[in-house]
């Protein structure tokens, strides 16, 4: 992105990032808008850092269709995970995704416990990827993956699996579909993760308002957008306020504000989702914005902006 | 199927808003757009401004283009085309596009345009850019009633027969019985080459339109619909299940040969 603002840069453990936005997973394909709004979008690439769809070990087809659906503030998918898998991801994707100028964040997930450890394999061995996510809470398909993100000792061991598979940087991406994100959080980073991102989406569903059916093919899917912002505020809240670990917040940013908001409740970079679909340009402003905001409220840097809302 | 141009995402102020039955027809000036779209390709279209519900575009067919002015036609069915339909002139439009891939009226011949309800959007744009290539133009329209019906008002420049469910207009029942009995009466067998099919709709029409022309051996292209959120490839949200899998509207389609499409 040419010209950031000053005073934006921000890390994930060894990753530093010119601002704090990002995108969420399966919310943005680099490659898909170079080629639809041009090359200079790639050349001025307007997030941080970048992460693809989620891949698993084997394909997958995903969900029946209809798969999304609008609800107030909010958007419903069931996309099930579809991806081509991880190798046809290395050795088609990846070449391409290596001329970002930015960090590749690759996130991936299992259909059983041990496929993390096996994908995290494959990854290690690539210098441009900079960090894995791990994605233990898609809500949307009939894996391991869902119940494992809600057990503790499940995700403890898909995380140190990954770890004893990998030195890259690990994140390990949370569901909000729990009663206690904090245990799930002291878990993950129990088993080996150095960074959190949170949240994924959350349960939900839409009934066709003439047919009184459910409107998704695969009846339940995940709520994003700004209908869930104040969940997902309140679990980098708590998981930040209990945690010493850096923490990507997400969860309906939309808005500058929301930028400032989940950086001030704890977070250490920002993930922008649903709000890509509104609008793909939307985080440069989105970053120009946060800088007026901070001069604003006198905060020369966003290092003196993380976790302002803890303390007194 | 075609390839589309470079899109982007740029704010349009409405300068014409005018009903068109139970549709509203709503006009912008767009070079941008004008000059690169091709028939059968859409916008991601929604209301300027911080309002979050509505969230998303919505994706509607670049109905037609006259100069450098760009219409489309809103049938009001939900919150969000609701909202769309209420826009007057001087209103502001965010508008991404346009996108997908459009009809290919590469080939020659009668092209037969076959619309259905709110399908007949996309179908003006066609009808011009074929009539322009100096191809015959015959358009089937089809719908529930009168009020939609009215519609068929747009494509006057163009031959039209207008069929609808309740005959309050034109001749009673659905396009697929004329379509048929066009293409087996009106068309030799060795002239199948000589007529070409254009078809946006609802599905249960274009499966009847795939059916029909597939046992008649004409070639058809139909437009298929889905419900979209990014509408530029990322969500995967928008798939319809085709001979090669699930493959997304926004991207691969939305206009496919119809004999890839299942139903």
């Amino acid at each position: 992105m040419v010209g950031v603002p000053e005073g934006l840069s921000t890390t994930l453990g060894p990753l530093i990032l010119k601002h704090p936005v990002i995108n969420a997973s399966g919310t943005f394909d680099a490659m898909e808008a170079g080629r639809i709004i041009g090359d200079e979008f790639i050349s001025d690439f307007p997030f941080a850092a970048y992460i693809p769809k989620t891949v698993t070990l084997n394909s997958r087809v995903g969900n029946d269709p209809p798969r999304l659906y609008e609800t107030a503030a909010g958007l419903l998918n069931s996309i099930g995970l579809a991806n081509r898998g991880i190798e046809a991801f290395i050795s088609q994707d990846l070449p391409l995704l290596k001329t970002l100028p930015v960090p590749l964040i690759v996130s991936v997930a299992g259909e059983r416990t041990e496929d993390y450890g096996r994908c995290a394999r494959l990854l290690d061995e690539i210098d441009e990827v900079a960090a894995i996510e791990l994605n233990i809470s898609c809500p949307n398909v009939e894996l391991d993956g869902m119940a494992l993100g809600c057990d503790p000792d499940r995700t403890r061991k898909a995380v140190s699996l990954t770890r004893e598979a990998t030195s890259k940087f690990l994140i390990a991406k949370l569901t909000p579909n729990v009663t206690d994100i904090v245990a799930l959080a002291r878990a993950a980073v129990a088993g080996g993760a150095d960074c959190l991102s949170m949240i994924n989406t959350v349960h939900g569903m839409a009934l066709h308002p003439r047919t009184l059916k459910p409107v998704l093919g695969h009846v339940t899917g995940g709520l994003s957008g700004p209908a869930v912002k104040p969940v997902a505020l309140r679990a980098v809240y708590m998981v930040t306020g209990a945690l010493d670990v850096p923490v990507i917040g997400m969860g309906g940013v939309t808005t500058a504000q929301d930028v400032l908001e989940f950086l001030a409740a704890g977070a250490s970079a920002v993930a922008v989702g649903t709000a890509n679909f509104r609008d793909p340009l939307i985080a440069e402003s989105m970053v120009s914005g946060l800088r007026k905001l901070m001069d604003e409220r006198g905060l020369g840097s966003v290092e003196k902006l993380i976790g302002i809302a803890h303390r007194p | 199927m075609a390839k589309p141009a470079p899109a982007s995402l740029i704010e349009y102020p409405v300068v014409e808003s005018r009903q068109v039955g139970a549709y509203r027809l709503i006009s912008f000036v767009a070079r941008e757009i004008a000059e690169s779209a091709i028939p059968g390709q859409f916008l991601m279209v929604r209301q300027s401004g911080p309002s979050l519900d509505p969230l998303l575009p919505r994706p509607l067919g670049i109905h037609d283009i006259d100069a450098d002015l760009v219409r489309i036609l809103i049938e009001p069915v939900g919150k969000g085309t609701d909202d769309l339909a209420r826009l007057r002139v001087g209103d502001r439009l965010s508008v991404l596009g346009p996108l997908g891939n459009g009809f290919d009226s590469g080939g020659g011949g009668m092209a037969l345009l076959v619309g259905g309800g709110i399908g007949v959007a996309p179908l003006a744009l066609l009808a011009r850019s074929l009539t322009a290539s100096g191809r015959d133009v015959h358009c089937l329209l089809g719908f529930r009633t009168r009020s939609q019906a009215v519609s068929a008002e747009l494509f006057r420049d163009y031959l039209v027969e207008v069929f609808t469910e309740d005959a309050s207009v034109g001749t009673r029942g659905l396009v697929s019985e004329p379509l048929s009995a066009y293409l087996s009466g009106n068309v030799g067998m060795k002239d199948k080459q000589a007529v070409e099919v254009f078809a946006c709709g609802p599905d249960p029409m274009l499966r009847e339109v795939a059916r029909i022309a597939s046992e008649n051996g004409v070639r058809a292209q139909v437009s298929a619909a889905a419900h979209m959120a990014c509408g530029i490839g990322a969500c995967q949200g928008c798939v319809v299940r085709t001979t090669r899998g699930y493959q997304r509207a926004c991207s691969e389609g939305p206009v496919f040969e119809a004999g890839e499409l299942l139903w």
